[in-house]
C-alpha cells in the first residue's frame, strides 16, 4: 500500500456515518447543521458541481490534473477544498494533501496552479494548503474509487 | 485544562496573521521554530537507519516515520514562511546556535544502536502526542488547522516503537542494551520540556494551552510506568545531572555541529545563484 493512502486513519472510513443513523435529539434539527454558528457544514468532497462562471471553468481545468503517483485526478481524490475567483481574475485554490510528508507536494500544487491559470478569465492563481478537515479515503468520489481500483488499490 | 494562568488569553483559532501583536508574533515564531527543529533534526537522524535497520520491514517503517516527521517539520516551516521567513533562513543558512530543538533528537546512534532508536522514538513520540494535544485549541488559526492531521499520523509511530520495545525487552541481552540507551538518552529527553525565552508570552497569547510543567508530568506519567513494565529502570528525573547543553536555548552537544555540517553541506557546495524551479513556475 503506498504510504499516502492511509485507508485506516482514525475515523477515516465513513466520517459522518454516525450522523446518518443517530436520530436527532431535537426532531426539528437537521443533523448536518451546526446551529451554534448558524452555518451549514460544507460537505466533502468538493467537486465544483455547483460552481458557475469562471469558477466552473477552473474546476473543469482542475479535473484534468492527475495525481503524480497514481492515475486518478486530484478533484476525484477529494484534494480540492475550495475555488474562488475575484472580479480581477485572481484565483485562490484551497487544497489538501493525503498526508503531510507527501513528496509530490510541489509537483501537485504547481500542476494545480498552472491548470487554474489556463481557465479563461483567470489572470493569476494561488494555491493554499489546508489540513482541516483531514483528508480521508471517504473523500474520494465514486469515479476516483473506480480509478483507484483499476490501479490495483482496494478502496 | 490546567487551571489556567492563561484564562484571559485569546480564544481557540481566533487569531490570524494580521491579528498578531508584535510580541505575539515573536512568541509564535519561537514556538514554531522549536516544533519544526525537533521534527527536522529527529527525522534527519532517523534517516541514518536506512539499509541498516535489523529487518526490511523495520527499515521501511523507520524511513516512513522519518518521512512523516519531515512532513510535520514542513507544516510548521510553512507557517514561518507565511510570516516572512525563507526556507534558507529556516533551515539551510540558519546558524547552528539558533536551532532550539531538544538535545534528545541530535544525539548520534551507537554502532549497534537499534535499542537507542527504539527508546528514542518512544520517548519522542509520546512527547509529540502530548504537545500536539496541547495545541489543538491554540489561538493561532493557521496552526489549529494543521494539528489534527499531524496527531492522526503520530499514532503509528508510537505503535511501532512500542512493538519493538516489547520485542527487545523479552530478551535479556537486548533489554540490557535498551537500559543502556535509556540511561544515555533520558537526561536529553528531559530537555524536550525546558522552556525557551518566550514561554510566558506563548501562554499569554494562547498559542499553547498547557504549561510545559504539566505536559512534562503527563509525559512522565506515561513513559515511566510503561518502561518499568518492560523491566527497565527509569532514572529519577529530578536527581539526574542535567547535560550542560540545554537545546532550547541554542546550546547543543558536540554531535549537533557534525550533523548540521552534514545536512547543510550540499546546500553550501551547490551554491546556486537561483534555486531550481519546477516547470511552469514563474512562467
Amino acid at each position: 500500500m503506498p504510504t499516502n493512502m492511509p485507508t485506516d486513519v482514525p475515523g477515516g472510513s465513513g466520517g459522518d456515518a454516525a450522523d446518518d443513523t443517530d436520530p436527532p435529539s431535537d426532531p426539528e434539527a437537521c443533523t448536518y447543521t451546526a446551529y451554534e454558528d448558524g452555518e451549514a457544514l460544507v460537505e466533502y468532497p468538493e467537486t465544483g458541481a455547483d460552481a458557475t462562471g469562471v469558477e466552473a471553468d477552473v474546476w473543469a481545468a482542475l479535473s484534468e490534473v492527475e495525481d503524480p503517483e497514481m492515475p486518478v485526478g486530484v478533484v476525484d481524490l477529494g484534494l480540492i477544498y475550495d475555488v474562488a475567483v475575484d472580479e480581477d481574475g485572481r484565483c485562490e485554490i484551497e487544497m489538501t494533501l493525503t498526508y503531510t510528508g507527501c513528496p509530490a507536494r510541489d509537483v501537485i500544487t504547481n500542476d494545480v496552479r498552472c491548470a487554474a491559470e489556463t481557465a479563461p478569465g483567470v489572470g493569476s492563481a494561488e494555491v493554499r494548503l489546508r489540513y482541516s478537515p483531514e483528508w480521508t479515503v471517504a473523500m474520494v468520489t465514486d469515479a476516483g474509487r473506480e480509478a483507484l481500483r483499476e490501479f490495483g488499490l482496494s478502496v | 485544562m490546567n487551571g489556567g494562568d492563561d484564562a484571559d488569553a485569546p480564544a481557540a483559532a481566533s487569531l490570524d496573521r494580521d491579528d498578531l501583536t508584535p510580541e505575539g508574533q515573536v512568541a509564535l515564531e519561537a514556538l514554531l521554530f522549536r516544533l519544526a527543529a525537533d521534527e527536522f533534526v529527529h527525522a534527519e537522524r532517523l534517516t541514518e537507519w536506512q539499509i541498516f535497520a535489523p529487518t526490511i520491514e523495520s527499515d521501511l517503517a523507520l524511513a516512513n516515520v522519518a518521512q512523516d516527521e519531515f512532513g510535520h517539520a514542513r507544516l510548521w516551516y510553512d507557517l514561518l514562511r507565511e510570516l516572512g521567513y525563507s526556507e534558507e533562513e529556516c533551515i539551510w543558512r540558519r546558524a547552528p546556535d539558533d536551532w532550539t530543538h531538544a538535545t534528545l533528537v541530535e544525539r548520534p546512534f551507537a554502532d549497534d544502536g537499534w535499542g537507542d532508536a527504539v527508546v528514542r522514538t518512544y520517548l519522542y513520540d509520546v512527547a509529540e502526542r502530548i504537545r500536539l494535544e496541547a495545541l489543538v485549541d491554540t489561538s493561532y488559526a493557521p496552526l489549529a488547522d494543521r494539528v489534527g492531521k499531524a496527531l492522526a499520523e503520530e499514532e503509528y509511530h508510537r505503535e511501532h516503537a512500542l512493538s519493538w520495545l516489547e520485542r527487545l525487552a523479552s530478551d535479556d541481552e537486548a533489554r540490557e542494551r535498551l537500559q543502556a540507551a535509556l540511561d544515555d538518552l533520558f537526561p536529553h529527553a528531559l530537555s524536550l520540556w525546558y522552556p525557551g525565552e518566550h514561554e510566558t508570552e506563548i501562554r499569554a497569547a494562547g498559542l499553547r494551552r498547557e504549561s510545559l510543567a504539566s505536559m512534562r508530568e503527563e509525559w512522565l506519567d506515561t513513559v515511566v510506568p510503561t518502561l518499568e513494565g518492560y523491566g527497565l529502570v527509569v532514572p529519577e528525573p529530578d536527581e539526574i545531572d542535567r547535560p550542560a547543553a540545554r537545546g532550547r536555548d541554542g546550546s547543543h552537544t558536540d554531535a549537533w555541529v557534525d550533523l548540521y555540517e552534514a545536512f547543510t553541506a550540499t546546500h553550501r557546495e551547490v551554491d546556486f545563484d537561483r534555486p531550481a524551479r519546477l516547470r511552469g513556475e514563474e512562467a
